[in-house]
């Protein structure tokens, strides 16, 4: 019984001593969150699910850690956001080695490739590759510039294009040998997924 | 590119510590980095000594070498004709070390990007792109360009740097109306553009 009373006592120093010292015994598992502009992020940590709303810059998981308790804050499989990617940086440590918990999360915009089929038509109706060099494609100004010489079939730019963003390619130089038109799949607004699809066709000169 | 830039800039900085440490005559460098520059064309200028500086240059380094105390002043004798360079740090006087610290930053010149809209009427829902820029017209317009101001005031460039290409097509048709394109595509010279031509039909 006194043996008891001493360890408790014991304990309750150490207890007092340390939050004495750091101020705090729990440590809320908190951070920042940079760029996030669509909902469905989850953050988690020690067997807790956060979810964390658009528009957010700072999350708190609700149970707080004792000291020395080990945390690993990661997006789970299923956790990214819409049409965003997240980050976490500084996301794993032990709870009390600093002052605080302080986790980064930074979100951007997924991006996805602009691309298409390029076809010649020759005179008797059949579809082919270019025959010839000079075909170049530009998707604006700042995506780069596709050089499609002969033998030419399909085309991808570069510069990946965010979600949400728009893109819009066009003729930018005619082949020697034919006249291209870009089909008006060629302008859209990206979305969740990789263009492809968008139809240059080009008509052998006669 | 970035570690050879800082094994450079380590070797850079080994050599002028090095000749630092001498403290002669004519023994220190004078030199800096450089942004931004895309073209051919730039030309320093140092006490009458000139250095000419390429496209895609991002340090340069006088090669006559300076003494302890010699003042210099360099400046910008002919810039690429796309951009405007400056020159910061450029001013002073030589101490006991090299001189690493002149900072030269060029920024290509940008120009608007527009032109006339036939057969508009008073449709509305025009929606025209360059690439990422994206212009709402209005109904009525008979001309347009790039450059738009959002409804909460901000203001977004649709300007196109010089040298770079650029392609005009419609992200949108206007209610009841077809619209094409034409001399939407082509690459900015060193005025602003204002001959691509949409021509809308009922």
């Amino acid at each position: 019984m006194t043996c008891n009373f001493t360890r408790s006592a014991l304990a309750l120093t150490l207890v007092l001593a340390l939050a004495g010292c750091g101020g705090k015994a729990d440590f809320p598992v908190s951070g920042t969150v940079l760029g996030l502009s669509y909902d469905g992020l989850v953050l988690t940590t020690n067997g807790m699910d956060l979810p964390v709303a658009k528009g957010s810059t700072t999350f708190s998981f609700p149970k707080a850690l004792s000291y020395g308790e080990v945390y690993a804050v990661t997006v789970p499989a299923l956790g990214q956001p819409q049409h965003q990617t997240c980050q976490v940086i500084n996301g794993s440590d032990t709870a009390g080695r600093l002052a605080s918990i302080n986790v980064s999360v930074i979100c951007a915009l997924n991006q996805h490739a602009v691309g298409g089929i390029i076809r010649e038509q020759a005179p008797d109706g059949t579809f082919r590759a270019l025959t010839t060099d000079g075909l170049t494609l530009t998707n604006g100004s700042n995506s780069g510039v596709i050089t499609a010489k002969a033998g030419t079939t399909s085309f991808t730019f570069g510069v990946l294009v965010p979600y949400g963003i728009s893109y819009g390619v066009t003729v930018l130089t005619q082949p020697a040998g034919a006249t291209c038109t870009v089909a008006p799949n060629g302008t859209g607004i990206m979305g969740d997924n990789a263009i492809a699809d968008i139809d240059v066709k080009c008509v052998a000169n006669k | 590119m970035k570690s050879l830039t800082l094994r450079s800039s380590v070797a850079l900085a080994c050599a002028l510590s090095l000749a630092g440490c001498g403290g002669g005559n004519k023994n220190l460098l004078l030199a800096g980095s450089i942004s931004g520059l895309s073209k051919d064309g730039l030309v320093l200028q140092n006490n009458g000594e000139k250095l000419v500086i390429a496209a895609g240059q991002t340090t340069f380094s006088f090669p006559a070498l300076l003494s302890n105390d010699e003042a210099f002043d360099i400046t910008v004798v002919s810039e690429p004709g796309s951009a405007d360079c400056a020159v910061t740090n450029g001013k002073g006087k030589t101490g006991a070390y090299n001189v690493t610290s002149v900072l030269v930053t060029c920024v290509t010149h940008t120009f608007e990007l527009g032109g006339t809209i036939d057969g508009l009427g008073d449709a509305s829902g025009l929606v025209v792109v360059n690439g990422s820029d994206r212009q709402e017209i209005r109904a009525n317009a008979e001309a347009f360009n790039m450059t738009r101001v959002n409804a909460d005031n901000s203001y977004a460039s649709g300007k196109v740097a010089q040298g770079a290409p650029y392609g005009v097509s419609i992200l949108t048709q206007p209610t009841g109306r077809s619209c094409t394109v034409q001399n939407g595509t082509g690459t900015m010279g060193d005025k602003p553009v204002s001959s691509v031509q949409i021509n809308c039909k009922t």
